[in-house]
């Protein structure tokens, strides 16, 4: 058999124990909540990312948290592994579960607890990013990170996966934010990780975020708000040429500027974009156009997109113009948060990418892209938090055309590796999950992946949470050392 | 060209050195004492007194420097004098300002942990540090992270490593997020303050990047561009009575800090990560519990 990632097997499930086990979850959570049907699982096949399909054994989905710990202690007594799933917004196949069972959050959608003064919220891990930025409003406050899916993924989430947004330039990811968690580890134990820089120990609630849902679950999190910024003023600069526009960014950041947000389209987003029902007013003979938002003090806040925009005409910006008003904001917000979906709709399939790179790279990168993308016969469209650097070079595709998915595949790879090569890495906020497994070996040396399989296993000796995902199974002592192992 | 290459050999070498020394303590059963600039001798005190001396200054230098990308890589045996001297010519520097002076070493510092008065606003040691490359107990070298601001490749060692005091691993390089100089940088102390009216300014949209209580006063420190802090500072004048202060004001508050050991935090899943990382306790032996 070959030991090649992705297809890291999982064990599937006993028969004895699967009738078992459907039959103390549907008295655990009433009859309702368990699906087992092929046809109600279809949804369940899949996430945010086209192209995979796995099904579950069945999904269960828990109405609060005595119910996540009595099914997740039924599942520990037989041994049983599970995928937890929030909204399945995921763009990297994490939440898929290879004949495994599904444990479905987003029944969980309490806000627990809500402090303007303290500025902190206590959430279940299904409550909505956006559902509590809503709430929050009525404080002056909100959510900081704003991942495009904000509509739609959940806070517990956005946690498994350390999520970012545009706007996690100058707020930072959801790691910035989270100040307790409660978890369940897979053995159905709950406990609380909090963060306190005044004692001495280890920083445990931080190595829980972005564990991709292999540490255990979220069972609610305690989140700092902040508070919404006096003004905000946003800028859209149009450009002719690609590398223009990438050295603005650089320009912008070397001079010590820290907008908001500073995102770029390309020309063939822009035509995607434009072409769609979200038309944000993007100039459709642009190479690209930089989305800048600076926000704060009312009070010297037009210094700092004077600076802005001098840094891009000075870089060969056609022009720049700043929203009018909150309408004409929202508008051009738009155009940049439906990109994917606009993207979607140009093709059956789309390969999304998540890549970073030095901000001094980007110019170089895209070139790179472009001609990647030529010598295989695909077209890039790129969208992307080009302040962090962080790149989503994105390729349409039919993936029932076996030839055109090999040569997207390919081109895919070349690109990674050319992140890797200027000292990148292989996902910036979409996670490693199935997609990118068979990057890993590339990005980290055996050590390091070695070592951060020993850090699962002191959450999950056993690694019945998302079994398969993250690190090649491979690279794990373990896996290497017990022979059974290898079977499946 | 020549030069660059032997520099990476002199600096791989005491890297390898470290690791070896952690091999052969481990082989030894004996346990090791890691010392950056060795000037906290609280943190050194706690470790059993039998613990052999591993220095790390030697790892010392600048790595990799691209000023625009605000980020840097330096050996763990750097001191923030040495990194302030690379990168205040560019108006660049790292936001650590830890308890102490600035011949610590920022190998310290991270296995520390301690945040200084600007954390709230420039982020704390972990929010600031990008990746990390340490010797854990079973002499593994692990390259966790990476060099990009922005990173969710695999399972977070970096934030585990930092705080650690050294008892996961030692450190040997870090990776860290820079920022670029304030264009205006001013400390004020406050004395005569209408507390409540102090309060509201420092939720306000003129958050200062750092205040401290002290017996005679609030020390207030307020950056940005020329607008917005004559603003600020106009705004906290209504407060009570301002006077401008020597920002080395600042340096002297994190010198008179106080030494002692800060209270263990402990609980079976920190014991089961201690004993993934270093089961033999070969790292700074004492300083958390067998
Ligand atoms: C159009 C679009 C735009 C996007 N834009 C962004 C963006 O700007 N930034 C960004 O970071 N991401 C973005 N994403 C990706 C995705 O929305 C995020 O990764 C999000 O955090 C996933 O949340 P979810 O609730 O949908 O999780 P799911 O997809 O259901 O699960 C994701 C992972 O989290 C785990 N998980 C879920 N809930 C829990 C829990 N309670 N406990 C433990 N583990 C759990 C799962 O096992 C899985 O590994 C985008 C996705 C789409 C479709
Ligand atoms: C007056 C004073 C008060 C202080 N108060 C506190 C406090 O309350 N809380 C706090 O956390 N810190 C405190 N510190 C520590 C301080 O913030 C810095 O961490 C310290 O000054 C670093 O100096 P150093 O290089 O001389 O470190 P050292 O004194 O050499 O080492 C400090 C600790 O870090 C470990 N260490 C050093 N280098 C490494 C490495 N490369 N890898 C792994 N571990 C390493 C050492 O084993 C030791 O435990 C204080 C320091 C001083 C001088």
């Amino acid at each position: 058999m070959t030991l090649a990632p992705p297809s890291a097997p999982t064990p599937g499930i006993a028969p004895a124990d699967r009738v078992a086990l459907l039959a103390r979850c549907r008295a655990i959570v009433s009859e309702r909540h368990v699906l087992e049907s092929p046809s109600a699982l279809t949804v369940y096949e899949s996430d945010g990312l086209p192209g995979y399909h796995r099904r579950p054994t069945f999904a269960v989905f828990p109405g609060d948290r005595a119910e996540v710990l009595a099914v997740m202690s039924a599942l520990a007594e037989r041994g049983v592994p599970f995928v937890a799933r929030g909204a399945g917004t995921g763009l990297s196949g994490g939440a898929l579960a290879d004949g495994t069972v599904l444990l479905g959050l987003n029944r969980l959608k309490r806000i627990i607890a809500l402090d303007p003064v303290a500025r902190t919220a206590t959430v279940e891990p299904g409550v909505v990013n956006a559902t509590l930025t809503r709430a929050a409003a009525a404080h002056g406050l909100h959510y900081a990170p704003d991942p495009s899916s904000q509509s739609a993924c959940t806070i517990g989430g956005n946690v498994a996966e350390n999520a970012g947004g545009p706007h996690c330039l100058k707020y930072g990811v959801t790691q910035n934010h989270v100040l307790a968690a409660t978890i369940a580890l897979p053995t159905g134990e709950a406990l609380t990780l909090t963060r306190d820089d005044a004692t001495r120990g280890y920083d445990l609630l931080g190595a829980f975020i972005g564990s991709e849902g292999c540490f255990g679950v979220v069972l609610d999190v305690t989140v700092r708000l902040t508070p919404d910024p006096e003004k905000i003023l946003t800028l859209l600069a149009d450009f002719t040429r690609v590398d223009d526009a990438a050295a603005a960014v650089s320009a912008i950041v070397a001079a010590g500027i820290l907008p908001a947000a500073m995102e770029m389209m390309d020309q063939a987003t822009i035509e995607a974009v434009e072409s769609s029902v979200y038309a944000a007013g993007y100039p459709r003979d642009a190479a690209a156009v930089l989305l800048v938002e600076v926000d704060g003090a009312a009070v010297g806040l037009d210094e700092d997109a004077a600076v802005i925009e001098a840094h891009c005409r000075a870089h060969g910006a056609r022009t720049v113009r700043i929203a009018s008003d909150a309408t004409d904001r929202a508008r051009l917000w738009q155009g940049r948060k439906k990109a994917f979906g606009a993207m979607g709709r140009v093709s059956r399939s789309l390969a999304v990418q998540d890549a970073v790179v030095p901000r001094t790279r980007l110019a170089e990168l895209l070139t790179a892209i472009t001609a990647i993308g030529v010598a295989h016969g695909v077209r890039v469209l790129n969208v992307f938090h080009a302040g962090d650097g962080n790149l989503h070079p994105n390729i349409p595709y039919d993936a029932q055309n076996a030839d055109e998915s090999t040569r997207v595949h390919a081109a895919m790879r070349e690109i990674m590796q050319r992140c890797i090569d200027v000292g990148g890495t292989i996902t910036g906020e979409h996670g490693v999950g199935l997609d990118k497994l068979g990057y890993m070996d590339a990005l980290f040396t055996a050590p390091t992946l070695e070592a951060m399989c020993d850090l699962r296993t002191v959450f999950d000796p056993t690694h019945r949470a998302n079994p398969g995902k993250v690190i090649p199974v491979h690279r794990c002592r373990e896996w290497r050392a017990a022979p059974n192992a290898r079977q499946s | 060209m020549a030069r660059r290459a032997e520099r990476e050999a002199v600096v791989t070498r005491a890297d390898e050195m470290v690791l070896e020394a952690v091999r052969d303590a481990t082989a030894a059963s004996r346990a090791v004492r890691i010392i950056g600039g060795g000037g906290w001798a609280e943190a050194h005190a706690a470790i059993t007194p039998d613990a052999i001396a591993l220095p790390t200054r030697a790892t010392a230098g600048i790595r990799a420097y691209e000023p625009d990308d605000l980020t840097i890589t330096v050996g763990a045996g750097t001191t923030l004098a040495e990194l302030d001297a690379a990168t205040h010519p560019h108006r660049q520097f790292c936001p650590l300002a830890p308890p102490g002076t600035d011949d610590a070493t920022i190998g310290a510092v991270l296995a520390t942990g301690i945040a200084g008065p600007t954390a709230a606003t420039w982020g704390r040691p972990r929010d600031l540090t990008l990746g990390v490359t340490v010797i854990d107990g079973h002499a593994r070298e692990i390259r966790a992270g990476g060099r990009v601001v922005k990173n969710v490749a695999g399972f977070d060692l970096t934030r585990l490593t930092v705080g650690a005091f050294g008892t996961l691993g030692v450190i040997v390089e870090a990776s860290l997020r820079l920022r670029a100089l304030p264009a205006v940088d001013e400390s004020w102390l406050l004395t005569d303050a209408d507390a409540a009216a102090f309060a509201s300014w420092r939720r306000g949209p003129y958050a200062p990047v750092a205040s401290a209580a002290l017996d005679e006063g609030t020390l207030v420190r307020i950056a940005g561009n020329a607008t917005f802090v004559a603003a600020a500072r106009a705004a906290l004048r209504a407060c009570g009575t301002i006077t401008s202060v020597d920002p080395r004001r600042w340096h002297a508050l994190r010198a008179s800090h106080p030494r002692a050991l800060p209270p263990l935090a402990w609980s079976p899943l920190a014991a089961r990560v201690k004993t993934a990382f270093d089961p033999a306790h070969t790292l700074n032996r004492g300083l958390v519990p067998r």
